[in-house]
């Protein structure tokens, strides 16, 4: 960790900021320290929040109810969450927004806590589906050192109803050991073209109409949000044309691939990060052409039955010690910088984690009306049943 | 009290029942198949036969539901046959119960679990390895029709094996010997007295295996990749994915009416065909 | 013939063996066998969500079990003296309870139960008479009972029926003829007589629904049955645990059965011939 003159570095920031919160330096020392003089207030407002996990012991309850992503959290997390609160985590999976939102809009979740994406947000909203939050109950979650381009969706007309839990991609995991003379891909054209080639009967595409119909319509270069008819009609092409050639159209594609019976499949960050760390021939690739950008929240449903344990939970996973944890766990970057130096530099310097400027700068954000679409849901029943 | 009054009272608590969960949520579907779907997704009240009209979109589902449902019943039904034989008539009597329960066993681990299970042994860890080993080649199994319908055999074979093994059962073992001491061979005694003997126990056990599968879709979800659909698939995708109500409401209802004319016509042919037995089938 | 009853009976049990297999396995993942471990049936076993689920599905086949079996043996019983058009309507409806699929059931019961609640609850908490403290309805264990009792039933009046159909009609005179009240000649004559249907319609009944996932799937609300937890667990990544959830519920069936096997066999000796 190498001090810099004109600035104090992240790590160091943390370091101190650690050492401060366990008592083995004096707060001054730490504002002398950190130079953060002006910066009191925030850090009034950060360092409280961090030291004081015991709020959240009285009374919340024995239970809280979370229904978020596969592969998406750490257990460790949640069993010191327990550990502290006395309430266990009831963890509930999705495969999809759609699935998600179906089950909140027929009511009786029981859900205190959800992991929307940020295109739904404003559908929750309009639908009356979620509740603005009430930020001190979370004093973990420190607007100011969040990314406003991964935190931005979480606020709707000026209420804050989401804080950022992580953000990724969607791209594809290839199996570079069954490439034979094939050249790496690196493009979404290569990707739908090997799968009629080569990689015939070894492709994976997600169950879920946003990012299969997204990355056909790449294909074409056309947006990853396209509603466009003529757009459309070509993806649809593409999709049926490709369809006698996939494994399967699975969200769950980690133990195929890991089996070996698949060979290529859509991906998102943290799954192929959990693939590549285990067997290094899977790699991770972002179409050149673009694709998607995405980030995930934590929210509270109306109705949350756990309120307390609800803020508990979220506020416990903010904790940028613990934000740090899930991260390395499941791979996916967050947009807080206090967890950032948290994380060692070969996280940091991940390609799959954070691609390359020219890489990101050619994804788009999801639209809700992407998602809400008729025309594409249709589609995908379409090339579903075909 | 009257008989009248009795009666009443008696058939009470189901007449409440099959009104309040049957008839009244087919009424709601009905009335919703007429709807159209709200813009974030759901229902919005309206008079139009649109969702009916836009059916034919759903046309490959409701093509491989009435295809694979009566081939995967007749592959159960070809495959319980023999076994249901062998346990009711050549099985040791002091083995029977014991190997019957062990036709149910089975049934007590969740059909999910069980699935995942075959995902396992057809994946290319499993037989396709097994083959491979052998010199055989590798052949591709998991998520293909063949997969799909290995679990339909896997999951509804002891539906099949119960009612088949009743009604040979019940045979009177005498009408086989006085037709062996009558001359005829054992291959004509089982197709003039055994088989139709049978008959209500196979026309029962199809029934039930095919009422099922006309509504399956798990199997095809887990074992077929997401590429195999059924009309149940098509349901869970319309609510649960494209939440689009009012559509789904008319896809069921089009399964509901689909599922009344075949069970009713297979009802009818199988009661004048078994020779007017009532208890032919299940009602 | 002995061979081929071999070839089903692996067919049935080899994938059990691998579920069983896999159940003991030392790794986090369902499908790398790596060393003999039990720790998963620890897991499972200390894993609050698990036995609640199992209690969740306990209950509701309980209940739904015995709901179903004494309302289908009333109507069974009464339906001996319907005819005409009354018996005409209850055999359609029961043809089609039986015959709806499952999907259709919970994707109609969802629909239907929804859209009651949203008009009932407001109109409920507007008449009562503490303001915020009124009952709301929503889906849960009660919809549950409700839908898995619904096809239940059905089973339980036509296999009641049957044998009612089939049932000895002199004794019942005669127990008449010597002065019994109706009731006593029910209790002492019919019941006895139609028991064995009633005790196969309550355990179908209940395993259909200890083992119902499309049906749960839609109606359950916020509860969650073992299936239901089954299927989210698939999702988030096979672990063993599955694997010792269905081992042990696969084993306790199987031990239950054994037990009232040989206590039928011993009641079955013990009777004078």
């Amino acid at each position: 960790m190498t001090d810099r003159n004109d600035f104090i570095s992240r790590e160091k920031f943390m370091a101190e900021l650690w050492r401060y919160k366990k008592g083995s330096v004096t707060r001054r020392h730490f504002l002398g320290v950190t130079g953060l003089g002006a910066a009191t207030a925030v850090l009034g407002s950060a360092v409280p929040g961090l030291r004081s996990a015991a709020w959240a012991q009285s009374g919340i309850g024995d239970r809280v109810v979370l229904a978020t992503w596969p592969n998406y959290h750490d257990p460790a997390n949640f069993e010191a969450f327990t550990a502290a609160t006395g309430a266990a985590v009831d963890m509930n999976v999705f495969g999809s927004n759609e699935e998600m939102l179906a089950k909140l809009q027929a009511g009786g979740s029981g859900w205190d806590v959800f992991v929307p994406t940020n295109y739904t947000i404003t559908t929750y909203v309009g639908e009356d589906l979620i509740e603005p939050l009430d930020l001190a109950k979370i004093p973990n979650y420190d607007a100011a050192s969040y990314n406003q381009r991964f935190a931005g969706p979480g606020t709707v007309d000026g209420t804050v109803y989401a804080v950022p839990k992580n953000w990724g991609t969607t791209g594809f995991a290839v199996n570079t050991a069954q490439l034979g003379s094939n050249p790496k891909p690196t493009t979404w054209k290569e990707f739908w073209d090997m799968t009629r080639a080569d990689f015939s009967g070894r492709t994976m595409v997600h169950d879920y109409q946003l990012t299969t119909i997204g990355n056909a319509l790449k294909y074409y270069g056309y947006s990853f949000n396209s509603i466009d008819t003529k757009e459309l009609a070509d993806a649809e092409k593409l999709l049926l044309d490709a369809k006698p050639h996939l494994f399967a159209i699975s969200s769950d594609y980690q133990p195929s691939m890991r089996s070996g019976d698949a060979w290529m499949t859509i991906s998102w960050t943290g799954d192929g990060k959990q693939m590549n760390r285990d067997m290094p021939e899977i790699e991770y690739v972002l179409g050149k052409e673009g694709g998607e950008l995405w980030s995930d929240f934590y929210a509270i449903p109306k109705g949350a039955p756990h309120l307390d344990a609800a803020y508990a939970l979220i506020n416990f996973l903010l904790d940028p010690a613990v934000n740090a944890k899930e991260s390395l766990f499941h791979g996916y970057p967050t947009a807080d910088a206090r967890v950032d130096a948290l994380l060692p530099p070969e996280v940091l310097n991940d390609p799959i984690l954070y691609p390359a400027a020219d890489l990101l700068d050619a994804l788009e954000f999801g639209a809700a009306v992407t998602l809400t679409d008729p025309n594409r849901a249709e589609l995908m029943a379409r090339f579903k049943s075909a | 009290m009257t008989p009248r009054l009795r009666t009443t009272l008696l058939l009470a608590p189901a007449t409440v029942w099959l009104l309040a969960m049957l008839v009244l949520p087919l009424v709601v579907v009905v009335v919703f198949s007429f709807g159209e779907r709200a813009a974030a997704g759901g229902y919005t009240p309206a008079f139009s036969f649109e969702n009916f009209a836009n059916l034919g979109a759903r046309w490959t589902a409701f093509k491989n539901t009435l295809m694979l449902a009566p081939v995967g019943t007749l592959l159960c039904l070809l495959i319980a046959y023999p076994l249901a034989y062998y346990l009711a008539v050549r099985a040791d009597p002091k083995w029977r119960t014991l190997l019957l329960i062990l036709v149910i066993v089975p049934f007590w681990t969740s059909i999910l679990i069980r699935s995942y299970a075959w995902i396992y042994l057809l994946g290319g860890q499993g037989i396709p390895k097994l083959v491979s080993l052998l010199g055989l080649g590798s052949p591709r199994l998991i998520n293909t029709p063949f997969a799909v319908l290995t679990g339909i055999v896997y999951g509804y074979l002891p539906l099949m094996v119960f009612p088949i093994y009743v009604s040979l059962e019940r045979l009177d073992k005498r009408l086989l010997e006085a037709s062996a001491d009558l001359g005829s061979p054992p291959w004509r005694s089982f197709l003039q007295v055994t088989l139709p003997l049978s008959m209500p126990g196979v026309a029962t056990g199809c029934m039930l295996v095919f009422i099922l599968l006309m509504g399956e879709f798990l199997i095809p979800a887990m074992l077929g990749g997401g590429k195999v659909f059924f009309v149940g698939n098509a349901l869970v995708d319309l609510f649960l994915q494209s939440r689009n109500w009012p559509f789904g409401a008319a896809v069921a209802v089009a399964l509901v009416v689909i599922m009344l004319v075949t069970v009713t016509a297979y009802m009818r042919f199988t009661r004048r065909w078994a020779g007017g037995r009532d208890d032919v089938s299940l009602m | 013939m002995r061979i081929y009853a071999l070839g089903v009976y692996l067919f049935l049990y080899i994938p059990i063996g691998v579920i069983a297999v896999f159940s003991f396995n030392a790794g986090r993942y369902a499908a790398q066998l790596q060393g003999f471990s039990t720790q998963w049936y620890g897991k499972a076993l200390s894993n609050p969500f698990v036995m609640e689920a199992l209690q969740t599905s306990a209950t509701v086949a309980a209940a739904s079990a015995v709901l179903a079996t004494i309302a289908g043996t009333l109507a069974a019983l009464a339906l001996q003296g319907v005819s005409g058009r009354p018996r005409m309507i209850f055999d359609a409806l029961l043809y089609i309870a039986v015959m709806v699929p499952g999907i259709v059931i919970g994707i109609s019961t969802l629909i239907a139960l929804v859209t009651l609640f949203d008009w009932i609850n407001p109109v409920v908490a507007s008449l009562w008479p503490v303001a915020d403290a009124a009952p709301q309805f929503h889906l849960g264990t009660g919809s549950l009972i409700a839908a898995h009792g619904l096809f239940a039933m059905a089973l339980v009046v036509i296999i009641v029926r049957a044998r009612v159909a089939g049932m000895d009609r002199s004794l019942i005179e005669a127990s008449a003829d010597l002065g019994a009240t109706p009731f006593g000649t029910f209790r002492q004559v019919t019941l006895p007589q139609i028991f064995p249907a009633i005790l196969a319609g309550f355990l179908l009944s209940f395993t259909f629904s200890f083992d119902d996932f499309i049906i749960a799937f839609f109606v359950a609300g916020s509860e969650t049955t073992l299936p239901i937890y089954v299927f989210s667990s698939i999702r988030r990544g096979v672990t063993p645990e599955i694997n010792a959830i269905g081992t042990m519920v696969l084993a306790v069936s199987l031990l239950i059965l054994i037990v009232a096997q040989t206590i039928l066999q011993r009641g079955r000796r013990a009777q004078p011939a």
